[in-house]
């Protein structure tokens, strides 16, 4: 379970969240709807480690304190990332991206069962296995980013608005991949905009706004919801 | 004469890639443009040198010492010089200028150590000198015993980048630090490691050249330099263009020593640089970069 507890980030003066705090239990899809420049990508960062964050801030994954540790540290701890824009090796062929997903220790034993576990949910990547990654379309480079993050096996999953630049079937199939691996007991952290097909699949929400949090319900609340239906459904004010 | 020439352009050639391999890794996964890299080149036929004349032991036995104590002493110069302009620089281009001004630094302190020890002159030892038949040319047995080992070192490395985790993790780094941190990767260890095998490349080249070639005090500037043509002319970070590029040096080089002029080689090797660059600005491998 990850628990995040006041997490305050800042770049210079500007200060891009305050007193954030949330919780994503194992098993479960949590989505953070919220709209550009609210705050949801340095949100991910702090918790992998990659932007500083203010004192006050903890951030525990299963009871192990997180907050200071550096980038690599946290993956070895069972926080897995996929940023915006992927941030999959390029020059690197798609069997060595997901080779380098389990560079982590922890990674290391169920190498192979994770290797078939991303083959399955992702056939399309077995016949491309010795392809550079950066030859790929962009969906499946967003399933060699999603692949690579689960060879380290994680045990919470963070990602950065997946289905950006995706067609609306890609996303679905997306998705879908994404339940299924919340069904095999991973915690899922989802940063989208598109809050149509991401509630849909989610288990829980929260609404970010200028850098922090504004209402967090069950998916199917937030649904209904007539804020949230205004802000990211799309529906007409009347 | 002309297997005779071709022979000699390989081995030399063979010394060249070995050693841009080393300068490549450096600057492709520490991000260090060490211009100290030819110094650390000479110090090591410097070292095997001593080791022969005043100990007797032969430079292969002396290739046992020197690759560890490389590899240590380039890990404590990038910890103790390095790491902190890694620490301090906002981006990479800061890096790149802090590191040229540290390593040109390193080079003079180097050079004047060198100098102090061993004065200007040209240096050599015997090792090896009979003459071996190879395709009707007779070759110098220390020669075959030099480019021998640089194959094998050559190719172990190539290997070793290629398929092996540690290896393509290296290349990660290479590609991209910052997602290289989220698959667990210690980036700044990479980057000391790297710095460190690299500096290894360079003791490696260095005692074999000091097998068959003359060597003096001043002559480091020269192999940095060939090192950077030989890694830009091959494509920046590939290993194989280093490889290729360094082969066709060594043998132009050869070839024009041999029939048209020595004193031509260095004119020689700037205009194949040049034509390099004019037709593929990338090098002989690289990839055009948006
Ligand atoms: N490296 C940075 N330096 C300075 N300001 C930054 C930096 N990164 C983000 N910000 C600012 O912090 C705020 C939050 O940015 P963030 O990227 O977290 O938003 P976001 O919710 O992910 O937006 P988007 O939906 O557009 O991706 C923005 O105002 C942004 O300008
Ligand atoms: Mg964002």
């Amino acid at each position: 379970m990850l628990e995040v507890h006041k997490l305050s980030v800042s770049y210079g003066k500007h200060t891009a969240l305050r007193d954030v705090s949330l919780r994503v239990d194992r098993g479960e899809i949590v989505v953070m709807l919220g709209a550009n420049g609210a705050g949801k990508s340095s949100l991910l960062k702090a918790c992998a480690g990659l932007v500083a964050k203010h004192e006050n801030t903890a951030i525990a994954l299963s009871g192990k304190d997180l907050t200071d540790l550096a980038a690599h540290r946290i993956v070895e701890a069972g926080l897995a990332l996929v940023p915006e824009g992927r941030g999959i090796f390029g020059d690197l062929t798609v069997r060595e991206n997901l080779e380098l997903g389990a560079f982590a220790k922890r990674a290391r034993t169920s190498e192979k069962d994770n290797l078939e576990r991303v083959m399955t949910l992702f056939p399309k990547l077995s016949e491309r296995l010795d392809q550079d990654a950066r030859t790929m379309s962009g969906g499946e480079q967003q399933m060699v980013a999603l692949g690579r993050a689960l060879m380290s096996n994680p045990d919470i999953l963070l990602l950065d608005e997946p289905s950006l630049g995706l067609s609306p079937i890609m996303t679905g199939d997306l998705f879908k991949a994404l339940a299924a691996i919340r069904n095999t007991g991973v915690g899922v952290l989802l940063v989208e905009q598109n809050a149509h097909q991401s509630l849909a699949i989610s288990d829980r929400g929260y609404l970010i706004e200028n850098g922090a949090i504004t209402g967090q319900d069950t998916a199917l609340a937030l649904q209904s919801d007539l804020a949230v239906q205004k802000a990211f459904l799309g529906l007409a004010t009347a | 004469m002309l297997s005779y020439a071709v022979f000699s352009g390989i081995t030399l050639g063979g010394m060249y890639a070995l050693v841009a391999m080393g300068l490549t890794l450096q600057y492709g996964v520490s991000r260090i443009m060490n211009l100290a890299y030819g110094e650390l080149v000479i110090v090591a036929s410097f070292a095997a040198f001593v080791l022969m004349t005043s100990a007797g032991i032969n430079p292969v036995i002396g290739l046992l010492i020197f690759i560890p104590a490389s590899f240590a002493l380039n890990w404590a110069i990038y910890r103790i010089l390095l790491s902190p302009l890694v620490a301090r620089a906002k981006n990479r281009g800061m890096l790149e200028v802090d590191s040229i001004l540290a390593t040109f630094g390193l080079l003079f302190i180097v050079q004047g150590i060198l100098l102090v020890w061993f004065g200007g002159n040209y240096y050599s030892y015997d090792f090896m000198n009979g003459a071996v038949d190879v395709f009707g040319a007779a070759i110098a047995a220390n020669r075959l015993v030099a480019l021998g080992f640089a194959l094998v070192f050559g190719l172990g490395f190539y290997l070793v980048l290629t398929r092996t985790r540690m290896g393509t993790a290296l290349r990660a780094v290479a590609v991209d630090p910052q997602s290289a941190r989220l698959v667990a990767i210690d980036v700044n260890f990479a980057a000391c490691f790297a710095f460190a095998l690299g500096g290894a490349m360079a003791a490696v080249g260095g005692v074999l050249v000091s097998m068959f070639l003359t060597f003096s005090t001043s002559m480091g500037v020269a192999f940095t330099m060939k090192a950077l043509i030989v890694v830009i002319m091959g494509g920046v970070g590939n290993m194989l263009g280093a490889l290729v590029a360094g082969l066709i040096l060594g043998i132009a080089e050869a070839l024009v020593a041999t029939y048209i002029d020595p004193g031509l080689t260095i004119a020689v090797t700037y205009v194949i640089f040049l034509l390099v660059l004019l037709i593929k600005p990338s090098g002989l491998f690289g990839r055009t970069v948006s």
